[in-house]
Formats: C-alpha cells, structure tokens, sequence
C-alpha cells in the first residue's frame, strides 16, 4: 500500500480502476471530457476498448453507464463530483430506480480545488445521493481508502457514489486496518468522554482534534465512517451508548450529509448531545485546501472546541 | 404487408378498449406509434419472448415510454397476453403500469417515462452489444417533443462519435406534446439537416405505411451507418374522432365506443 500512499486520491482512484480491470472483463469506464482530470486515463492507457469519453455530456453519461449496467457490465462513471450532480434526475431514473451496477466516481469533491472557486466545489453530493434508494454511498479519507474502496465497490449490489478529493490529502488509513468492507466504520481511536465522528477527509483533522483535547484531559474517540450509506450502526450505537457528546465533522454542508445520517440513526438509538460540523453555504476560490479549512472553520483545534463545549454543558 | 395492416388495426381497437378501464393512458401517442412497433415486432426483428442471453437479439427501447399501452396491445394480439389482463392496466397490483417500471414484460430497457434517458440508455446498450461482439441491434423508438432535451442530441453525438451503426433510431414525429403542436412550443427545425449534421443516414418516411416502414428498416440496416428513420405520424392515427386530434385521454363510453366502431378487415 505504499505505493498508494504517495499518490494523490484521485490518482488512487484511476490506478484502481485500471487494476480491477485487469480482474474484471465487465468493468467499462465512462468519463465526460474529464479522463484527464480525474485520473481515468490510467485504466484508459491499459483498456481503451472498455473506456468511452461522452464528451461534456453528464446526463449522456449516466444514461449511458445505465445501458451498459442493463447488458449486464459494470460500469464505472467519473466526472467533478459537482457535475456529477447534474445528472442527478438520470441517475435516480435510470439509474436508483433499476438497481442498477453503476458506480459513480466524483472527484474534486469537498474543497480539493480550490482555485476553481464555489462552482467546482461539490459540497451537496453526500446528501444528494444519500436520499437515492438502492445507492451505496462512500466518501474515503485517503489515497489509501480510495484505492480499497474502488476496489471494494465492485463487490456492491446495487449503484455506488464515491466521493474522491483531487490532490489533497493526509494519508490516516494506510496502517489503520487490513480490508477495506463497505458499511462497515473504523475505531481511528478509542476514547469515553467524547466520540469525534468523520467521513471522508476530516479524519485527519478529527485525529489532531483528539490529541489537543487529550492534553486538556478529555478523551475523545475518533470514529471514521467511510461509507456513509448504509452507516454503521453496530460501531455508532456502541459508542453513542457510552459517551457524553458527539461531534460529526464533514467537508459538506450539514444539512443532509453525513452529520444528518448520523443524527437520523441517533434518532432511534436514543438521545446524545450532537454538534454537527460541515459547512453552511457555498465554498470560495482560494490558493490551497488549507486556506479553506481554516476559512470555513474546519480545523483541529475548533473541532476540539466545540467538543469540549458540548461535554462541558451535557 | 396487409397482414401486418390488420395486426395493427386489432392493436388500435384493443388500445381503445384499455383506455375504456384506464383513463390514464396515452392514447394519442400511443395510435401514432402502433404501426412502427407492428413494423419492428411483425417482422420479427424484436420479439416479445426473447431470451437477455441470446446471442444475437436485438432490443427495443421504447423512449417515449408513456406509448407502453400500444406494446401491451400489441402483445395481446400476438398472443403474449392475456386480453383481461389489459383491463387491469394501471391497476396498483397489474404489472402493466403506465409507464415502464422495472417489472414491466416486453420492455427491454424498462425505466422510460422521463423524457430522453432512453435515448441515452439505448447508447449504452448498443455500446456494450459492440463491446461483447454481438450482432444485435438497438431499435430505439423517440418523440420529436422528446427532442427538446439536451440529453437527446448529448446521445446522437456519442453515436456518430463512436460510429454505432448497431442504434437504429426511429423518431415517431406526430407533431404534438403537452403544450401543443411541437414546433410551436419550441422548434425543432430541420430534423433530417440536423441529423445528416452529426453524420447520420437519414430517411423520411410515412410512418403509417407499413410497405414503406419496413423498406426504411431494411436500408438502415445495410446502410452500415448510423441511422435515424423520421417517421411522420398522426396522433391518434386510425381512430375516426380521434386522429389529428391533440387529446391524450377519453373518457369511458367514448372510447367503448370508438372500439366498436374499430372494424379491421
């Protein structure tokens, strides 16, 4: 996995998808005008006869990569996460509604690209194609998780989301367990005061939180959710059951993505004090991931914050 | 060519006998639509019993998935199904729902009823036909009101682009959607300039005349070309009171009795 570790997470995703297919004769790649962008060039370069490039055509694309799914292949879809939205009506039509094997990849997802400014910025996608039936929905932490994760996704049922970062990333899951089970969350560190809930990106920063809280005496648990559809519930209870507070952290708006996933389950688990971090509005053009971090309040040490605040009034 | 005149004309009074149970069929669309299906069905290109795994089977998708009743109707008169069951269309329990749905027999890419997404659809399946090295075709049935999607022209392009001869298109231009007559509510312009544009073998065809339907099939066919048939067509075609006009629904009597007076030779 090493290897993995030192490329960027969309370039995780392409080399799995020229990896699996290798294993796989059935797996056909669909890009719209982005094999460059989002890294499928490289299952391109191996397979060109299983790669189709649709041209700026998202809607084509998904109507396509259902057709494909129906002959009984499985198809793998990537554009920015933020256009991938666009075919969001072809996608539940003919896509959710069949059950049908496609596998939508959004890369640049979150704040991972930054220079290209709110446009570009997918922060709706977890919520947008969480509320679809049948789709399985997967936000990876690293290069690492990317990489097992496209893997894992062909393993799935039904249609997939993955939701992948450009080039941004802090490498937290390499080490942190052997196989990668779609549904299934991740204790990234025990704790019982607190439980930090992560998707995606943020487990890195939720990781840093802890620590700051732990020199205060508090000690966090970080739970990573890498699939927040179907979520965990097994892990979630668990903890929910044992400690003061939660916080969820997402690079995502909060109302209906991961933050809303858990507090739905929490719901029917039974009442904990939630802070739900993620982002309000629409993202800005910036130099750097971190810039925008910082900007919108997702950093360690307001993690920390509001986790400390949280236990201190529960 | 008179027999198939006939399957069609026991379609169209069947089609009038569902809509006297179902208020809420397609009846226009669907008239304008039955003889180019009796064309693909009564020839024996598409079969309402063929097996997914078949070598060499070719597809129907029918795009404009709200004309689904002139396929049940059709079925019936082929003997595929039972004609009380055509009574209980649209009915929660029956499986011939109003639009294609995931359980619907003798539809092959069944998720039609939004506008456009079987056109892109019927790519993908010609795409992995080509891919698995089949020799099937894709018969992929359009409106022309169904033309103002972007998503339309986004799966011609792919066509032409990737030179998928295995897609022959079939526009089943009556003129009319829900707004009114088609150019009206947004041009369409020169269809067949606009096809032969992006590359494609064009032909213009009364899509009422079975002769003249069938030879434009078998000319796509052996054009080796993409291929789109534009089929001029009458809402509601066949049916005295009916044809020419705009309306999609009848009510009861009205449609008993236009069935009894649906005489086929």
């Amino acid at each position: 996995m090493s290897l993995v570790e030192e490329l960027t997470p969309r370039e995780a995703a392409g080399k799995a998808l020229a990896d699996l297919g290798d294993l796989r004769k059935d797996v056909v790649v669909l890009v719209a005008d982005t094999g460059e962008t989002t890294r499928a060039k490289f299952f391109a370069e191996r397979h060109p006869e299983r790669f189709f490039n649709v041209g700026i055509a998202e809607q084509a694309m998904a109507a396509i990569a259902a057709g494909l799914a129906s002959a009984g292949l499985m198809p793998y879809a990537l554009t920015f996460a933020a256009f991938m939205a666009r075919a969001w009506e072809i996608v539940r039509n003919s896509i959710a509604r069949l059950n049908l094997p496609v596998r939508l990849v959004g890369t640049h997802a979150g704040f991972s690209d930054p220079y290209d400014g709110p446009s570009h910025q997918a922060l709706e996608d977890i919520a947008l194609f969480r509320v679809l039936p049948n789709f399985t929905v997967i936000a990876p932490a690293d290069s690492c998780e990317t990489y097992r994760a496209v893997m894992a996704s062909a393993e799935v049922r039904g249609p997939v989301y993955i939701r992948v970062g450009r080039d941004f990333h802090v490498p937290a899951t390499c080490d942190m367990y052997k196989v990668f089970e779609v549904g299934r969350g991740y204790v990234a560190l025990d704790g019982h005061d607190v439980a930090i809930l992560t998707t995606g990106q943020m487990l890195s920063f939720a990781l840093d939180a802890a620590h700051v809280l732990k020199e205060k005496g508090i000690s966090a648990a970080v739970l990573h959710f890498p699939t927040v559809k179907p979520l965990d519930l097994a892990l979630l209870s668990r903890y929910a059951r044992s400690v003061k507070a939660l916080v969820t952290v997402e690079e995502h708006v909060i109302h209906g993505g991961f933050g809303s996933a858990v507090a739905e389950a929490l719901a029917n688990i039974g009442p904990k004090p939630i802070a739900m971090m993620g982002v309000k509005g629409f993202g800005r053009t910036a130099k750097s991931p971190a810039e925008l971090y910082q900007f919108f309040g997702l950093t360690p040490d307001n993690i920390a914050a509001r986790a400390e605040e949280l236990i201190s009034i529960s | 060519m008179d027999s198939l005149a006939e399957l069609a004309c026991e379609a169209r009074r069947r089609l009038l006998i569902m809509a006297a149970y179902d208020p809420g069929i397609h009846i226009g669309s669907s008239l304008s639509v039955i003889d180019i299906l009796t064309a693909l069905y009564g020839t024996g290109r598409v079969k309402f019993n063929a097996h997914n795994d078949a070598a060499s089977r070719n597809y129907l998708v029918l795009s404009k998935g709200h004309a689904v009743h002139a396929i049940y109707a059709l079925a019936s008169v082929f003997g595929y199904l039972n004609q009380d069951e055509l009574r209980e269309t649209g009915s929660l329990g029956s499986r011939l729902q109003n639009h294609p749905e995931d359980d619907t027999p003798f539809v092959d890419l069944s998720n039609s009823g939004s506008l456009g997404l079987g056109i892109g659809m019927a790519v993908g399946l010609a795409m992995a036909l080509r891919l698995k090295g089949s020799a099937g075709r894709v018969y992929l049935i359009t409106g022309d009101g169904e033309l103002d999607e972007g998503i339309a022209w986004e799966s011609f392009a792919v066509i032409a682009s990737y030179g998928l001869k295995n897609v022959i298109t079939i526009v089943d231009l009556n003129g009319a959607q829900l707004d009114g007559p088609s150019e009206e509510v947004l041009r369409k312009g020169d269809l067949a300039g606009r096809f032969k544009a992006l590359g494609f073998f064009v032909q213009t065809v009364d899509g009422h005349d079975m002769e003249g339907l069938v030879k434009a099939l078998e000319a796509a066919e052996e054009s080796g070309a993409p291929s789109v048939i534009i089929a001029r067509t009458v809402r509601g075609k066949g049916v005295e009171g009916l044809e020419g006009s705009i309306k999609q629904r009848i009510p009861r009597d009205e449609a008993l009795a236009l069935a009894a007076r649906t005489t086929c030779r």
